[in-house]
C-alpha cells in the first residue's frame, strides 16, 4: 500500500460518513472489526475502561439500525457532517498483513441550530481482502475525549 | 423573591408542579442553598482513591470540592480553596499527592488538611496561627459500603435516617462482586445538557417514556436490543403490532420510601436462558465464594433503576453509579461511572462495560434520545402555551407495601415524581 491508496480510502470512508451512507460504511469493516473513539487520553485498552464508542460488528449493526430508525428522535432533525482527513502517515504495523494508518480528523457537526466541532488523531488498521482494503481496526482519539459531550449521534 | 413558603408551596400542587421549578433562576440559586447546601449528596466512593495521598475533585452544589485518602487511610472531604487568598489547592481531576501545594504563594497542606508549611514564615502576623488555617473539612460525611455521602450543612436529617431505606439498593449491587465490593475504576461516561437537574432526576426512575423515547432501541418484535452479557435480547417493551406498550412492562412496579429516593423494579428478561462463557463463568465464581443458593439469589434481579435522591443513581440492568450535577437552572452535567465487580472474571467486567458505552455513553443508543428530550422540554417550558406540568398519572393509586416499608405504584405512572417534589418542598421550605 502507498500513501495514495491510504489517502484514497480514509476521503472514501470520510464522504459515506458525511453523505449519511451508514450501512455502506460497516461495510467498510471486517467482520471482527471494531470502531473505538476512547474516554481517556491514550487509553491503553477497550476492555477494562469506559469508551465513548467501542463497536464491535455486533454493535455496530444495532447502532446502524437505530440511525436508520424514523423516530431516532436525537437524529430529528439530522447531523451534518464535514470531516477533514489530513497529516496522513503510514506507520509501522504490528502484524505482517496489516497496514497502519494515522491522520488528523477535524468533523464539523451542525444540528438544529448548534455547530460544534470534533478534532483528534486516528489510527486505522486495514487489511487487504479481496479486491479492496477493509478496516479492522479504526480509533479515533479526540484531544477533548475526557470532556463532558452533549448527547453525539454520528460516528466521527 | 420566591423565598416564602407560601410562594413555594404554591408551585407544587397535587398531580402538578409549575413551571418555574424548571426555569427560574432564582429558583435554582434557592435549591442549591436548600437542597444541594443542606441534603446528604453522593461525592464518589472510596475505590476512586484507594491509596494514601490518592484524591479526586468534584463540584458539589458547584462548590469545588477534594476527597481525599489520608496517610491514617480514612476518607477526608475538603473544600479546594487555600486558605491563604482562595486558590484551589488540587488542579487535578484525579492524582495523587501526599501534600496539597498551593500553587500560588506554596502554602503547603497535608492530606486531612492541616497547613503544614508556609514559605517566608517569619512574614507570619504576630497573631497568625497556623492551626486556625487548613482546608476546611465538609460539614458531615457518611459511608456506607464504599459510597461516602456528605452533606453541606452543619444540621439535618442523619446519615442513617437518610441513607437507611436505600441501602439495599447498594447492597444488590455490591453484593454481585464476588468479593464482595465495587471498584468505581473503570474510567467515566460524562455528559452535558441544557436542562434543568430534575429532568434527568426524574427520568431515572420514568417507565412511561421508554417504548416511545427509545423506539429507535427496539426491533420489529417489539424487543431492545440485549442490554446485559449473556442475554439474547433485551426487554418487551412495545406490543407486537407496535402501538401499544408491552403488557409486562406495563406491570413493573415502583416504589417510594421518603425523602425522594424511590427504585423501580426488576426488567422482565428470560433470567433462565441467560448464558455466555463470560457469565457463566461469573456466576460459577460467584458461588463457589458464597455458595451456590446465595449466588442464585443475587442473580435474581429485583431493581432496575434506584434514585438516592438528590443526586445519584443505581442501575441494575446495565449496572452504572449515576451523578447529577447541577450546574445552572438550565444546564446539567452528569457522570456515569461503570463499577468492576472486584473478584470477577475480567471478561464479565468487559461485558458490562462494553453495554454501558452503548446505553450510557453520550454517545450510547438509550441515554441520548433521553438528552434529546430533557433540551426539548426545558425550551418547551419557556412558552407562555401553559404554567403546569402534570405529574397527575395514578394520583390517588398509591398503596402501601408493608413488606418494604415503601409505597408502591405502577411504574408507568408518576408517583416517585409527586414523591421527588414532596422532598424538593420539604429542603426547600427548611422543613426536611
Ligand atoms: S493563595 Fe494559596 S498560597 Fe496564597
Ligand atoms: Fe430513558
Amino acid at each position: 500500500m502507498d500513501a495514495g491508496e491510504a489517502e484514497r480510502f480514509l476521503f472514501y470512508e470520510a464522504r459515506l460518513l458525511d453523505e449519511r451512507r451508514f450501512r455502506e460504511w460497516m461495510g467498510l469493516f471486517a467482520e471482527n472489526g471494531t470502531y473505538w473513539v476512547p474516554a481517556v487520553p491514550g487509553q491503553e485498552s477497550p476492555f477494562d475502561q469506559a469508551s465513548l464508542f467501542y463497536d464491535d460488528r455486533e454493535l455496530m449493526q444495532t447502532r446502524i439500525a437505530r440511525l436508520e430508525h424514523p423516530r431516532i428522535h436525537i437524529q430529528t432533525p439530522p447531523s451534518r457532517t464535514a470531516h477533514l482527513i489530513g497529516n496522513i502517515t503510514l506507520e509501522d504495523s504490528v502484524t505482517l498483513d496489516e497496514y497502519a494508518v494515522a491522520s488528523t480528523v477535524i468533523m464539523v457537526e451542525y444540528r438544529n441550530e448548534k455547530q460544534r466541532i470534533f478534532a483528534g488523531r486516528q489510527h486505522h488498521r486495514l487489511r487487504r481482502e479481496g479486491e479492496g482494503l477493509k478496516i479492522v481496526q479504526k480509533r479515533v482519539d479526540l484531544i477533548n475525549c475526557d470532556a463532558a459531550f452533549e448527547a453525539m449521534a454520528v460516528p466521527i | 423573591m420566591h423565598n416564602g413558603s407560601s410562594d413555594l408551596t404554591a408551585l407544587i400542587q397535587p398531580g402538578r408542579v409549575h413551571r418555574r421549578v424548571y426555569i427560574d433562576p432564582e429558583i435554582f440559586e434557592l435549591e442549591m442553598e436548600r437542597i444541594f447546601g443542606r441534603a446528604w449528596l453522593f461525592a464518589g466512593h472510596t475505590s476512586q482513591v484507594p491509596k494514601p495521598g490518592d484524591y479526586i475533585t468534584i463540584e458539589l452544589a458547584r462548590q469545588p470540592v477534594i476527597m481525599i485518602r489520608h496517610s491514617d487511610n480514612s476518607i477526608k472531604l475538603l473544600f479546594n480553596r487555600c486558605s491563604h487568598r482562595g486558590a484551589r489547592v488540587a488542579p487535578l481531576r484525579s492524582a495523587s499527592a501526599p501534600r496539597l501545594v498551593c500553587c500560588y504563594h506554596g502554602w503547603t497542606y497535608d492530606s486531612d488538611g492541616t497547613l503544614l508549611n508556609v514559605p517566608v514564615p517569619e512574614g507570619c502576623a504576630a497573631t497568625f496561627d497556623k492551626r486556625q488555617f487548613g482546608l476546611s473539612p465538609l460539614p458531615r460525611m457518611g459511608i456506607y459500603r464504599g459510597f461516602v455521602f456528605t452533606s453541606l450543612g452543619q444540621t439535618g436529617i442523619s446519615f442513617e435516617d437518610h441513607i437507611g431505606p436505600m441501602k439495599s439498593s447498594i447492597d444488590d449491587l455490591v453484593d454481585r462482586a464476588p468479593d464482595g465490593e465495587l471498584a468505581l475504576d473503570a474510567g467515566r461516561h460524562r455528559y452535558v445538557f441544557e436542562g434543568n437537574w430534575k429532568l434527568q432526576v426524574e427520568n431515572v426512575l420514568d417507565s412511561y417514556h421508554v417504548p416511545f423515547s427509545h423506539a429507535s432501541t427496539v426491533n420489529d418484535k417489539g424487543v431492545q436490543f440485549a442490554r446485559r452479557e449473556g442475554d439474547k435480547a433485551g426487554a418487551a417493551v412495545v406490543d407486537a403490532d407496535k402501538n401499544r406498550t408491552a403488557a409486562p412492562w406495563k406491570q413493573r412496579r415502583s416504589y417510594v420510601s421518603g425523602n425522594g429516593h424511590g427504585w423501580t423494579s426488576n426488567t422482565l428478561l428470560d433470567d433462565g436462558k441467560r448464558s455466555s462463557p463470560a457469565f457463566d463463568e461469573y456466576r460459577r465464581v460467584l458461588a463457589q465464594k458464597i455458595g451456590a443458593e446465595r449466588a442464585r439469589q443475587i442473580l435474581t434481579p429485583r431493581l432496575h433503576n434506584s434514585l438516592i435522591y438528590p443526586n445519584m443513581s443505581i442501575m441494575g440492568l446495565n449496572i452504572h453509579v449515576r451523578v447529577i450535577n447541577p450546574v445552572a437552572v438550565d444546564r446539567t452535567e452528569v457522570t456515569i461511572f461503570p463499577v468492576r465487580l472486584v473478584g470477577a472474571p475480567a471478561a464479565m467486567n468487559f461485558g458490562n462495560i462494553r453495554l454501558l458505552n452503548v446505553t450510557h455513553s453520550a454517545a450510547s443508543f438509550v441515554q441520548t434520545d433521553d438528552l434529546e428530550s430533557f433540551v426539548r422540554v426545558q425550551s418547551g417550558l419557556r412558552s407562555q402555551g401553559g404554567d403546569w406540568v402534570d405529574i397527575s398519572r395514578g394520583l390517588g393509586e398509591e398503596e402501601p407495601d408493608r413488606e418494604l416499608n415503601a409505597t408502591r405504584e405502577l411504574a408507568t405512572h408518576e408517583m416517585v415524581v409527586r414523591a421527588q417534589y414532596r422532598a424538593w418542598l420539604d429542603y426547600m421550605r427548611g422543613t426536611a
